[in-house]
């Protein structure tokens, strides 16, 4: 069925979908005095009153600082100083704007950057100049409503309910068609946060089936590449990049599946054309930083550290790594004063005994590797001193470059205990219990390795096998308190950690809930996902735990019934 | 990477320079625009008013020019250029081209009719398709008497969109430019050709399973005159 209309002013106006928008507070980001003014009258002209404006980054960010903003709009070319984005970030870091507000980012022609997917923050729409008001009101009206329908599904998100925001993006589309793709894109990463990476495909393969969606290709590259299969996923990246040579996703994916296949010259070679694409990428200069220290192009890793710790100033990304890095980096180049100066830097910028810890073995490294070893020695035994104080050990990373550095510079006991703790928390992870067989072998103590190692295995799988009795003979309480021992035992071993919640969730659903074991329960499967995000198993256990909050829906007619009270919502003011 | 061959510092000065340019030209059209709101044309009878009437024609002739020449610069149809489809209600899509056409349309005294389905979503770039119909309306004005007519429609799976006028209809170059363009033939030789090309490489850019998006021009459409059709898979 269609509309006619025929009036002089030639069309329906665009509805303002029951949004106030003269009540709202602007701000008007561009150095152009002239776009300024007209923008001014544009949004005058849709009814707004509280209009500021800024000339400059410098001049946004003291506005935004003091006032919250419902709607920025902002030039991403702002000539001198900070560009529009970095403004974007800056004030979302620092927490200047409110999860309502909307950002519209401007720019006179069609922008690289929409389509990049590369900032760590992105704005909720680009428009292009010249703009009007038809435009405006219609782009404002959009962002506005997509906010509504993900709110909820955010929220969950942020509870790590990833089943649950999955189902909510199924329920929304049938209500909004014109999100679809938005939504379908998201479930997709649910999935895949769940653990779900068959039901995760099947999404991306039906959105692939309507249009090629560079988005989608990489992500069921992603799911190749986590099922093992690293060329078929090499693939995949290159075959996005021909299509779509500003994608910058496929470039750091492509980069991890060169990783995979042993391959390091030609990953360091995608991260080094990506980080040009978009250099203002902590994660990404990391990479490179990381990379090309790994195949010795020591002036590469400079220049990426260098620049990940520039950027990192303002991100919320900000790093540890790039200072230990550019240490490495120091010490190759025999600038040993640097080195040290970039560690002290480290351990004030980033309290804690974790980041002390691996300062010392950074230092070791540094010592070792410009061929001080009487120094060398002397970290390694300040090293030792350090972990006979502190009970906690880092992740398993750590543990094993800590124990080769012990190892090498002739420390025998503590190493040997860091490698049993490594075995005790993955003991059926045979890889990984290889290479620690392998960090012996290396040590010349092939024999007492193997030994311990099997002491440390049969440990682990007693101390998991008589809770999971207890547990299966009734004896609830029991297996939950034996549980709580074996986690301060085997703090990082998996099956122990989802075990020990499972019991707490199923001690819930038994006895009622109780607010203590929710901590509890909670505690420990956060601490899962640090330690690996993306388990199936994680996923089905944090969605059980939150239907035990009282109040919260139990079924998923009792979720439909959620949504559907949802819906009849006023929209919720700023 | 290697997408600009000249120096780079030369791009960034071009880049910078077309930004300037596209700022001025939005200043005067905004200007212009507001002079030609506040002042109705039944209360000046002087030539004033159809004079600013044209002045913001042309200077919308100079913007779109800019837009798509920076649009063939940065490879429209190529690999290199940011085309990013969403969905998009073909309402929306009908209130930002008429929103961008009313002063001028106004100004001239040409009633834009419109008719489109109310419900329809429809996948396509948005920026760009806009940009190609305000063209074709831009364009309907020279040749229109006082009325242009915007359809957009499903036909046979695909989306057209169509820009009636009740005027002349196009003259034998304008048909024999857009028959060329229609076949894939680069027709660059006049200044109505830069718009035809532009919209063509944005059909193009179209492709849905096998399908591509077309341009073409008539004469003798639904209001006597000229039609330029977009069609979109």
């Amino acid at each position: 069925m269609s509309t006619t209309y025929v009036t002089a002013a030639g069309a329906p106006t665009s509805e303002s979908a029951n949004i106030e928008w003269s009540e709202k507070r602007y701000l008007i980001v561009d150095d152009f005095v002239g776009i300024r003014q007209l923008l001014r009258e544009s949004l005058r002209n849709i009814g707004a009153k509280h209009i500021d404006q800024a000339s400059s980054g410098g001049e946004a960010m003291t506005l935004l600082l003091r006032t919250h903003y419902d709607v920025v709009l902002c030039d991403f070319n702002l000539g001198e100083g900070k560009n529009g984005q970095q403004v974007l970030e800056e004030a979302r870091v620092r927490n200047l704007m409110i999860p309502s507000s909307v950002w519209l980012m401007v720019s006179a022609e069609k922008s690289v950057e929409s389509v990049m997917g590369a900032a760590e923050h992105q704005p909720d729409a680009y428009i292009i100049k010249p703009i009007t008001e038809g435009v405006l009101l219609t782009r404002l009206n959009r962002v506005w409503h997509k906010k509504q329908v993900f709110r909820e599904i955010d929220a969950a998100y942020i509870e790590k309910d990833y089943l649950r925001a999955a189902r909510l993006c199924d329920a929304q589309v049938a209500q909004h068609k014109v999100h679809e793709i938005d939504l379908m894109r998201m479930k997709a990463t649910l999935l895949l946060k769940a653990g779900e990476p068959d039901k995760a495909r099947t999404v991306y393969e039906r959105l692939l089936e309507e249009r090629e969606f560079n988005w989608a290709r990489t992500g069921l590259g992603k799911i190749r590449m986590a099922n093992g299969d690293h060329e078929a996923a090499r693939q995949m990246f290159q075959g996005v990049i021909g299509e779509n040579r500003f994608y910058i996703d496929a470039y750091d994916q492509l980069a991890t599946s060169l990783t995979l296949l042993g391959r390091h010259d030609d990953a360091c070679g995608v991260l080094e054309k990506a980080a040009k694409l978009s250099p203002n990428s902590v994660q990404r200069q990391r990479s490179l930083g990381n990379t090309a220290l790994r195949i010795g192009n020591i002036p590469l890793a400079e220049h990426a550290f260098r620049k990940c710790l520039a950027i990192g100033e303002y991100s919320i990304n900000k790093t540890v790594d790039a200072f230990f890095g550019m240490a490495r980096v120091c010490g190759q180049k025999n600038d040993i004063k640097e080195a040290l100066r970039l560690l002290a830097a480290a351990q004030r910028d980033f309290p804690g005994e974790l980041v002390k810890l691996r300062a010392k073995i950074t230092e070791g490294l540094v010592y070792h590797e410009s061929g001080d070893f009487r120094r060398a020695r002397k970290s390694g035994d300040e090293l030792e001193a350090l972990l006979g104080q502190e009970k906690k050990r880092p992740q398993t990373a750590t543990c094993i470059e800590m124990a080769t550095l012990l190892f090498a510079v002739g420390v025998k006991d503590a190493p040997a205990e860091l490698l049993c703790h490594v075995v005790r928390n993955n003991h059926d992870n045979p890889v990984l219990v290889d290479e620690v067989q392998a960090i012996f072998d290396k040590a010349r103590l092939g024999d007492e390795g193997a030994a311990m190692i099997a002491e440390a295995r049969r440990e682990a799988s007693e101390m998991m096998n008589k809770g999971v009795l207890l547990w299966k003979t009734g004896k609830l309480v029991e297996a939950v308190e034996w549980m709580r021992e074996a986690r301060v035992r085997l703090p990082d071993n998996m099956r122990i950690l989802f075990n020990s919640a499972q019991m707490l969730i199923n001690h819930m659903q038994l006895h009622g809930y109780d607010e203590a074991l929710m901590v509890e329960a909670n505690g420990v499967l956060m601490h899962v996902d640090d330690l690996s995000p993306g388990q199936q198993r994680f996923a089905q256990l944090v969605e059980q735990l939150q239907m035990l909050i009282p109040g919260r829906a139990q079924t998923p007619e009792a979720v439909d019934a959620d949504l559907e009270a949802l819906r009849g919502e006023a929209p919720a003011e700023a | 990477m290697d997408d600009h061959t000249g120096s780079p510092e030369l791009f960034m000065f071009l880049a910078s320079t077309v930004h300037d340019m596209k700022n001025s030209i939005s200043v005067l059209g905004g200007t212009l625009e507001n002079l030609l709101d506040q002042a109705k044309p039944e209360t000046h009878s002087g030539p004033e008013y159809p004079q600013m009437a044209h002045m913001l024609y042309q200077t919308r002739r100079l913007s779109d020019n800019l837009m798509q020449l920076l649009a063939l610069y940065k490879e429209v149809g190529k690999p290199t250029y940011p085309f990013e489809p969403n969905t998009v209600p073909v309402q929306e899509l009908v209130q930002q081209v008429a929103s961008q056409a009313r002063v001028l349309l106004e100004s001239k005294g040409i009633v834009l009719e419109v008719e489109y389905p109310a419900d329809l979503l429809w996948t396509f770039d948005e920026d760009l398709v806009i940009g190609v119909l305000a063209h074709a309306v831009n364009n309907a004005v020279r040749y229109t008497r006082d009325r242009i007519r915007l359809t957009i429609g499903e036909r046979d799976g695909m989306l057209e969109l169509t820009v009636a006028d009740n005027g002349m209809g196009f003259p034998p170059s304008m048909l024999e430019a857009g028959t060329m363009v229609g076949q894939g033939v680069n027709f660059l030789t006049n200044s109505s050709g830069l718009g035809l090309f532009f919209a063509s490489e944005v059909a193009r850019m179209h492709r849905h399973r096998q399908l591509t998006g077309a341009i073409r021009l008539e004469n003798a459409g639904p209001l006597g005159g000229g039609r330029f059709v977009l069609t979109l898979p």
